[in-house]
């Protein structure tokens, strides 16, 4: 599935701008070098007469970027085929017209255009005494089928997840979203490679001011190379050095989808397997698409879960140390007794061992997802097994505090996006120091300036907390959901037109 | 950029500022758990009780102290409870915290003295000294009372007290009795502390549980017995209830925190032979209190439940209303009999009342001030005191047949 076509090499650019002529020859060359051809055998070059030899011509191609069998039934059988044309007629034209079934076919006249659809998997097509080529359009890279999540796995909903070819993810979201107002726009990113980024929206729901920032942003990236979605996600974000995420991969189409009629812009590049979703808030970072496939009461259940789960995984070690340290008498005796009986045999204060343990689960995890496959369990079970008990049966830690970390660790993994579940592992250890200087009084600080922060951010000018703060009008639904017949409204950074219609419900299409 | 490396870079530096004012990890804290209060030989100075809990003994299986005992009991004589706090630090290897102190135990002959009360108000001043901490006042001294109180089936103190405090609510034998509530109480009201003590001076009574801590007759078992209470009156003691006494008064109380108890009444039909039943007061008490009379008049109304456990006579009460309505005028004879020789007692021998009615009497006044001018307490000792028992017997336990009670009658 890799692309040859990139290894263009340099000193050849400068060229790049001649026009074909006449000359056949000269021309054939000019691709030739181009390519560095016969260095590189990559170009395939496939001589054919038509007209019963009284034409020469010659196919070129990129192996690797063309589905060969398309060229042999669909360019070259009709073109050996060709018997006779008008006297009067244009060559390409008619070859163009009538007589290469391809779905897209065009005349390139420029070397550098010729060059640039080579690469994108075209088949050029070259004739003696012609100043134009046929650029025939038989793109067939390798891809890999669309299987299933990895990532983001639900219970109940669609199993697809997007691939590497930005075509199939376009037809992944079309899918299911069959409207007209459904948009694709295309733009290049990369001065030296480029490359396409698929702008997704749709129109009459999405806030054209939105739109030209996102526009703008992709059109100001100055870099060679933007090789997928993970860099270019880099390149737009709002603040680089937060931890706060402001941008949300997802490699879910039915997600993207609900994200499009909500308002959002997806972005979609090739070998890329994810939709890259703009602007987000940290309820879209929150929510899994699972909230709205089960039924109201479940749904919720799960949502009080996972909220929990954010505090539990953000809070715990930092409560355990600000209790043990400075106020220990909200422990009831029994557990402080058996606290206080465990800790006396270890060696290192609280903090040290929390950040102790907290690290070999960073390890643990770490390696979990490095690891080849192949050896996976058996890390599994040393990690948890032998390093826990060991470590408690050595007086390393106490074990309350393994507790502690477990559920911790496993509360993290219910965070089911990346950026906010590195956002929260990344803040507790924030908060352990805190809570280590100055107890309850820390943590309650530290909560108010990270909340004072996540409100002033903001994604793509749409404030973080908002709705909730600063407070829009906007579907309920931002912790606990309504019935879906009930989420009748498109949030507040949706199309501005609505609301300058004076309709203040902004009630859409979602209403059953 | 520039300025956030330097906040990076200084935002540390504020944290050593805080100085991690009186952080202490866990394990290097002395738990006391019970604190005892006892007169010293000296005068003005107190001998403080420590027991402090070890926390490797019986709190985790992981924990291993083979040799050494549940707890350490240790006596300090000082000015105060903080005081002797502090110097216990000069013998105790970790720093003594009050926080877990659950029970205190004050020595008879010292919650007979003058500065009891002030002792108890000014140890509140220390946050470490909840205010839900048990009162409990020992016969003998609180220093012999914790020493003597080993527990055969706890071998964690704490465990031990927690668990005893469940036991008082069920059966009203003790009134529960904190720190918070003393407060609350000690002006003018009678204050009713746990009263027990580990000396024996066994009586038997076969009629009632009549008993004062340490009278019950028992042979083996734990040390302690905890019944009755101590009458404490503006912060001194000045007498002792008996266990029954104490369960009646906790009965005239409004909200009595007691829900169950089991007690024996002679049987109407057959002399010598006693019913026993269970008696539980599941709605409020009601209280009416008529402050224009002189003396004033003070109507209590108990809704009593009664549950008849097992008649020994073998007379058939379950499905004969007449022999109910027979049972039901020896339970309220005997009832009144009791509460009248309790009210008559707290007004001649106590002069004020331990059933919280001042707060009732308060109502009727529109100002603090006059409420105290009328100085209810006083005017109690000669009130028209009339109770009335509303009971219902609700079951006869299993039976064969269908059993008749005419409920609600």
């Amino acid at each position: 599935m890799g692309s040859p076509k990139n290894s263009n090499p340099s000193n050849n650019q400068k060229n790049l701008n001649q026009s074909f002529s006449d000359d056949f020859e000269k021309n054939l060359s000019l691709i030739k070098d181009a390519f560095s051809y016969p260095t590189n055998q990559s170009l395939k070059i496939r001589n054919l007469t038509i007209l019963s030899g009284a034409k020469n011509g010659v196919l070129l191609f990129l192996e690797g970027t063309v589905d060969t069998k398309a060229i042999e039934e669909t360019i070259i059988g009709p073109l050996i085929k060709i018997t006779d044309i008008p006297e009067d007629g244009d060559i390409m034209s008619i070859i163009e017209e009538n007589i290469v079934f391809t779905t897209g076919t065009k005349q390139v006249e420029k070397l550098q255009d010729a060059v640039k659809d080579l690469l994108g998997g075209n088949t050029l097509i070259l004739f003696e005494g012609e100043h134009v080529a046929l650029s025939a359009v038989t793109t067939g890279f390798e891809n890999r089928g669309v299987s299933e999540p990895t990532v983001e796995n639900v219970v109940r909903g669609p199993k697809e997840s997007f691939n590497e070819s930005m075509a199939v993810n376009q037809s992944l979201i079309r899918k299911q979203i069959n409207d007209n107002r459904l948009l694709c726009e295309t733009k290049t990113v990369g001065n030296k490679v480029v490359k396409e980024v698929s702008i997704i929206y749709i129109k009459g729901v999405v806030d054209e001011e939105l739109l030209n920032d996102v526009k703008k942003k992709i059109d100001e990236i100055e870099s060679d190379l933007i090789q997928n979605l993970s860099i270019l996600e880099q390149y737009i974000e709002s603040r680089t050095f937060s931890v706060v995420p402001s941008t949300l991969l997802t490699e879910r189409p039915d997600r993207a989808c609900s994200f499009l009629l909500d308002g959002h812009i997806v972005l979609l590049m090739n070998s890329s397997p994810y939709a890259l979703i703009v602007p987000v808030t940290f309820w879209n970072l929150f929510h899994t698409i699972e909230d709205q496939y089960l039924r109201w009461v479940y749904a919720n259940f799960i949502r009080i879960i996972s909220l929990i789960s954010i505090f539990i995984a953000m809070y715990t070690p930092a409560i355990y140390l600000a209790v043990s340290t400075f106020h220990i008498e909200m422990l009831p005796p029994d557990l402080l007794f058996a606290i206080a009986a465990t800790r006396e045999v270890v060696p290192i204060p609280v903090l040290w061992e929390i950040i102790l343990l907290e690290i070999v689960f960073e390890i643990l995890r770490e390696a979990g997802i490095r690891i080849p496959s192949v050896i996976g369990p058996t890390i599994g079970i040393v990690g948890a097994l032998i390093l826990g008990q060991a470590a408690v049966q050595a007086n390393l830690v106490s074990p309350i505090l393994v507790i502690v970390v477990a559920i911790t660790g496993l509360s993290s993994f219910v965070i089911q996006d990346l950026n906010l579940n590195f956002m929260i592992r990344l803040l507790r250890f924030g908060f352990i120091f805190i809570a280590n200087f100055m107890g309850f009084f820390g943590i309650f600080l530290a909560t108010a300036c990270l909340f004072a922060y996540m409100v002033s951010l903001k994604s793509f000018n749409v404030p973080f907390l908002a709705p909730y703060a600063p407070y829009f009008q906007s579907p309920k639904g931002l912790i606990l959901r309504p019935p879906v017949w009930k989420q009748a409204l498109f949030p507040f950074y949706s199309n501005s037109e609505n609301e300058k219609r004076g309709n203040t419900s902004k009630a859409g299409s979602t209403d059953d | 950029m520039k300025r956030l490396k330097l906040f990076f870079l200084l935002f540390p530096i504020s944290l050593i500022l805080v100085g991690c004012w009186d952080k202490s990890e866990l394990e290097e804290r002395g738990y006391v758990i019970v604190i005892g209060i006892d007169k010293s030989k000296k005068d003005h100075m107190i001998d403080v009780t420590f027991q402090v809990e070890n926390p490797q003994v019986g709190s985790s299986s992981l924990a291993t102290a083979p040799n050494e005992p549940p707890s350490d009991i240790l006596t300090i004589t000082a000015t105060d409870i903080l005081s002797a706090k502090e110097l216990a630090n000069s013998i105790v290897s970790r720093k003594i915290d009050l926080s877990q102190v659950e029970t205190i135990i004050i020595g008879e002959a010292f919650a007979k003295s003058d500065y009891f009360h002030h002792i108890i108000a000014s140890s509140t001043r220390d946050p470490e000294i909840r205010r839900r901490i048990i009162m409990i006042v020992s016969k003998e001294n609180a220093r012999e009372f914790i020493n003597n109180n080993h527990s055969k089936l706890e071998t964690r103190p704490h465990k031990y007290y927690s668990f005893m405090s469940d036991r008082w609510k069920d059966t009203g034998f003790v009134p529960i009795s904190d720190l918070n509530r003393y407060f609350q109480r000690s002006s003018g009201a009678l204050f009713l502390a746990i009263y027990a003590t580990s000396e024996r001076d066994e009586r038997y009574r076969e009629s009632s549980d009549n008993y004062k801590a340490g009278q019950v007759p028992q042979k083996e078992g734990d040390p302690v017995q905890m019944i009755g209470s101590a009458v404490l009156k503006n912060g001194k003691m000045i007498g002792v209830l008996t266990g029954e006494e104490t369960r009646n008064s906790l009965l005239l109380r409004e909200k009595s925190k007691t829900h169950h108890y089991i007690d024996t009444f002679i049987d109407p039909k057959m002399e010598g032979h006693r019913i026993s039943a269970r008696v539980g007061k599941e709605e409020h008490s009601k209280v009416k209190i008529n402050v224009k009379t002189e003396p004033p008049e003070v109507f209590v109304t108990v809704p009593l439940k009664v549950q008849v456990l097992s008649i020994p006579s073998q007379i058939d009460y379950a499905s004969n209303e007449k022999n109910q309505a027979l049972l039901k005028g020896e339970i309220k004879k005997d009832l009144e009999e009791k509460i009248s020789s309790l009210i008559k007692k707290t007004q001649k021998e106590f002069g004020a009342e331990p059933f919280v009615w001042y707060e009732e009497a308060r109502r009727e006044f529109w100002t603090m001030d006059e409420f105290i001018k009328y100085d209810w307490q006083k005017k109690y000792r000669d009130a028209d005191v009339k109770v009335d028992f509303e009971i219902t017997i609700e079951s006869f336990g299993s039976q064969l047949k269908p059993q008749k009670t005419g409920r609600g009658d």
